[in-house]
């Protein structure tokens, strides 16, 4: 299927029709009520008569619980309940539905060699037996007030038997590491390979070059501004869960909360209004949403709980964490041959999900031709907080290890970096382009993406800003780095369509905006299809009363699976509205066209608007009885082919080389978003992408003590956030390349601003310390990495920019 | 339980309220006032500014018991007479939230950022400025311009000899 989405042309003339169609930067429409405070949030919801939970948490982070002692908590003033996994286990509470894996047919299988299944384990929102992380929820204590609640919870005796810890990644796959469950053999849950050996031996042994790198991609968490919160409610009349959230689909949190309570798929509905940040931590139900609608049911009141940031820290699902080795090997003329070596990637506490693992694995070559690559993949589980996909789920990782690799090789075997690159992407005409892991990328202007970016960046003037920072005693540096990001995610999605007699045309969509604004892009699809005024569009989302299927928001799969069903609903409308019409009209539906919004009959002049057409739905009397009622049609689609945006960024620092400290001078983008919806939305999506990945690279960290698990990096005063003055403005720019597999050529452009910022933030530190010798600084490149790899490397090789360092700074 | 009045977004209001009342659960739970977030529970994120007296303050550090007698100002009371504030205006044009849980706070501070520094920002003082404000969606490149234009429009609109905010 392709479609051309600039037909049929709507009028741009009269009506306000022009306002609000594909291509144009139009203001959103969520902005109004969040700018005026009116905006609601989870903890904004407040049910009459709502009691408060507050979670006893693990201290430790591996332990038995010998015993859990509530009466005195019980005995507290305020105090309704306090409950248990004990309680939770005998109510017939089931665990959380994790899946290993988002089930999607372009995704490359990843699966144990030993041929045994993945191993996983319940995940209960209560430990009842064991706690594995620090911060795991042991009981719940619901009390008339957030502070009679936390009073009582003091007061919950649990007798913990200490266990052996186990925090770190590469130590955690060891066969002699303390265990995380006792049915498991070891903390390797998945164990696989993916490519070919064979090939891949054979190409590293007539390499002229091998280069060889080893890193640790650092745990970060994806930190949105809004805690969670939740508030839920039982009906004992009709057995009937209310539970409001912030999710990033409310249909697949109400179907996971169907299993874990084991009631009927209407005895649950999901509430989500606004969503304040997602980022990938928000893309499984958490425990608490089970607990809150639970306890309500228990108490027979509504229990409201909110999540402080320090429980965020935590207990929100976090991402990265992977230990790379990785060899390229390369031909006397630069052409990349092969590529070798293994991933261990950290689940955390618990099984919740290896699909960063593989979607890292699959695109290891990234976006360059390498004609062969076999690498292991092993998930290891660790007394850590539990991680998921974050912002390009498994990507950033990978594509930075490829940039690193690349400038590597430059500098260890004399090749021009930027000549390297162009030397190994593909070409337009090698698209459809299959990697060695057998993804294949649908199509793409690589070569035109890069040359862009390196224009935007200035590369050519670099030797000169180079010389001038010299002159201040500043070390400047300059880094490139191309991505490749595989959008695939939950492959179905539907959209309810209706036409409503005044013209107001509603849309259920099972996808929820956490930012991306989906009342804003979503409406400017209609517009453009149906020729309705922007301002008559509502996007209705985030409520399972109304919405009867979703996927959710992840994946880059928000616009990109809207716009199919979207379209798909209302093509179905406008050939509906032509039955219709042609009643009106007094001719045969063949001869009625739709055009500016309107039904004609050519020729004749007579018009119809799609309003007359809907009311004349209700109101005609020879309607025929399958069109009778509202104008309604529903597109309920299952996508089974993977979008690739790809894109290139430029980044230039500068490093005073006496303090470490860093300053991006410089940050230029291109993205390959395939067809531009809404330009400022784009740009936006791309500077928070970029934000997000430049924090990984330069100063975020969760930090888990080695010895004892404890997280150190448990508030804001300890966990690094980007702010206003780590960046300059982004040099940003798209360009269009329709992607053949998608219908409308959209290719997502959210997670396109994370994936190469790992890679080109260090290509450009490294590059600004190459003049020392630095050969890599590994991420978080804080000031005082940045100082210690510059006294570390520097071993008599005395650089322009190297004034007297004192002896003790900094510590 | 001791009594507490002040007058928010131009109402005299009072309340009862614990010694360990924050301003921010004043505003909240007892004024029904949720424009005003919580991002945090060290005082670090802003997503709480509102104006106590005329100035920009963290209400997730403010006892709600120390302000008798105090004017308040929170994103809900800063459009006037159905009209947006400049500052307000400025963030919709500009596309300088995302998500919009800091944008309330990202908002009281700009405008206490005028106060403080005057109608002629450039980037490297808004952006120094905005030390005490975490957004996560943007990247804090539209927050910078559409402050900046935020900024000047506030000249514009301010009847001459008020001051500036
Ligand atoms: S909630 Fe006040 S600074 Fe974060
Ligand atoms: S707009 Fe989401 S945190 Fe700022």
């Amino acid at each position: 299927m392709s479609i051309n989405i600039n037909t049929p042309s709507p009028a741009i003339s009269g009506g306000g029709l022009g306002r609000g169609r594909i291509g144009q930067p139009v203001l959103r429409k969520e902005d109004l009520r969040l700018i005026t405070g009116a905006g609601c949030f989870s903890d904004d919801v407040n049910l009459p008569g709502q009691a408060y939970a507050i979670m006893v948490r693990a201290p430790h982070a591996h332990a038995r619980i010998v015993s859990i002692d509530t009466a005195q908590a019980l005995a507290a003033p305020g105090i309704i309940a306090v409950l248990t996994g004990r309680d939770m286990l005998a109510d017939g509470m089931k665990p959380i539905p994790h899946r290993p894996f988002s089930p999607h047919p372009a995704d490359m299988p990843l699966e144990n060699t030993d041929g045994t299944p993945i191993f996983t384990a319940p995940h209960y929102p209560l430990a009842p037996d064991k706690v594995r992380h620090v911060g795991e929820a042991v009981a719940m204590v619901i009390a008339e007030s957030v502070a009679a609640a936390k009073d009582g919870a003091e007061l919950v005796e649990v007798d913990y038997e200490l266990l052996p810890v186990i925090a770190n990644t590469a130590a955690a796959a060891s066969p002699t590491a303390p265990r995380l469950f006792d049915q498991a053999r070891s903390n390797v849950c998945l164990d696989g390979v993916m490519g070919d050996a064979e090939a891949t031996a054979a190409a590293f042994a007539r390499a002229a070059h091998v280069v060889r790198f080893e890193t640790k991609i650092p745990r970060v968490t994806g930190v949105p501004m809004e805690p969670r919160a939740a508030v839920g409610a039982y009906d004992p009349a009709i057995g009937h869960y209310t539970l409001h959230a912030g999710t990033s689909g409310a249909w697949r949190t109400k179907a996971d909360l169907v299993i874990m309570l084991g009631v009927g798929d209407d005895d649950v509905r999901v509430i989500t209004n606004d969503v304040g940040g997602h980022f990938g931590t928000r893309g499984m139900l958490y425990g608490e949403f089970a607990l809150v609608i639970w306890g309500a049911r228990r108490i027979g009141r509504p229990v409201k709980w909110t999540c402080e940031r320090n429980e965020a820290f935590a207990t929100d699902y976090q991402g990265r964490d992977l230990v790379v080795e990785a060899e390229l090997a390369l031909d006397a003329d630069g052409n990349f041959l092969a590529m070798r070596g293994s991933n261990i990637s950290n689940a955390g506490g618990h099984t919740t999900n290896f699909s960063p693992l593989r979607k890292g694995v699959e695109i290891m070559s990234s976006i360059y031709r390498i004609p062969a690559a076999h690498f292991r993949a092993r998930g290891v589980v660790s007394n850590t907080a539990p991680t998921r996909p974050y912002r390009s789920s498994g990507r950033p990782e990978v594509l930075y290890v490829m940039e690193r690799l690349i400038d590597l090789a430059a500098r260890e075997h004399g090749f021009d970096r930027i000549e390297l690159r162009r030397r190994n992407l593909p070409t337009e005409a090698e698209m459809p382009y299959t990697n060695p892991f057998g993804m294949i990328y649908d199509s793409g202007a690589y070569h035109r993406v890069m040359e862009k970016a390196l224009g935007l960046g200035d590369w050519a003037g670099f030797p000169a800003r180079r010389a001038e920072a010299r002159a201040r005693g500043k070390c400047r540096g300059i880094g490139v780095a191309n991505y490749v990001d595989t959008a695939s995610g939950v492959p179905r999605e539907r959209a309810e369509m209706t036409v409503h007699r005044d013209g107001t045309v509603d849309v259920i969509i099972g996808t929820v905006s956490t930012g991306q604004g989906h009342e804003t892009s979503f409406a400017q699809l209609v517009t453009e299809w149906l020729g309705v005024p922007f301002d008559n569009v509502r996007i209705l989302t985030g409520d399972t009363e109304f919405v009867k299927f979703g996927g959710g928001t992840h994946s880059g799969r928000g616009l990109r699976l809207a716009s199919i069903v979207i379209w798909g609903a209302s093509q179905q409308i406008i050939e509906k509205g032509k039955r219709i019409a042609a009643l009106l009209l007094e001719c045969e539906s063949g001869a009625v066209e739709f055009r500016d919004g309107a039904f004609v009959r050519p020729g004749r002049g007579r018009t119809v608007s799609l309003t007359e057409v809907a009311r004349a739905a209700h109101e005609l009397p020879d309607v025929p009885d399958d069109l009778r009622g509202p104008l309604a049609a529903i597109s309920d689609e299952t996508i089974t082919t993977a979008q690739f945006p790809y894109g290139c960024q430029v980044v230039e620092v500068e490093i005073d080389p006496e303090l470490g400290s860093l300053e991006i001078v410089r940050y230029s983008a291109v993205d390959d978003v395939g067809r531009a919806v809404n330009p400022a939305i784009i740009h936006g999506q791309v500077h928070g992408g970029i934000a997000q990945g430049v924090g990984q690279a330069l100063m975020e960290h969760c930090y888990y003590d080695p010895e004892t698990g404890q997280l150190l990096s448990g508030s804001f005063m300890d966990y690094a956030m980007p702010r206003a003055d780590n960046f300059p403005f982004f040099n940003t720019e798209y360009v269009e390349t329709p992607s053949p597999t998608h219908p409308l050529g959209m290719r997502p452009a959210g997670e396109g601003g994370t994936a190469p910022a790992l890679g080109v933030m260090i290509n450009s530190i490294v590059d600004a310390l190459s003049e020392f010798g630095v050969r890599h600084v590994e991420m978080p490149a804080t000031p005082e990495r940045i100082w210690r790899a510059i006294r570390e490397a520097r071993g008599g090789a005395q650089s322009m920019c190297d004034r007297n360092t004192p002896e003790v700074m900094l510590r | 339980m001791p009594t507490v009045s002040m007058t928010v977004n131009g109402k005299r209001v009072s309340a009862e309220v614990e010694g360990r009342t924050l301003l921010v659960e004043l505003l909240r739970e007892h004024l029904g006032l949720t424009g005003t977030h919580v991002g945090c529970d060290t005082t670090q994120c802003g997503c709480c500014t509102v104006h106590l007296n005329g100035t920009g303050v963290k209400s997730c550090t403010v006892l709600a018991a120390s302000c008798e007698g105090a004017t308040i100002t929170t994103i809900e009371g800063l459009a006037t007479e159905g009209k947006l504030h400049p500052m307000q205006e400025a963030f919709r044009e500009h596309h300088a939230l995302q998500c919009g849980f800091c944008t309330p706070g990202m908002i009281m501070s700009a405008v206490d950022i005028v106060r403080r520094k005057g109608n002629d920002l450039d980037e490297r003082t808004i952006r120094e400025q905005l030390e005490g404000n975490i957004c996560r969606c943007t990247g804090y490149h539209n927050i910078v311009i559409a402050i900046q234009s935020g900024a000047a429009a506030m000249k514009q609109s301010r009847p001459s000899g008020a001051p500036p905010g």
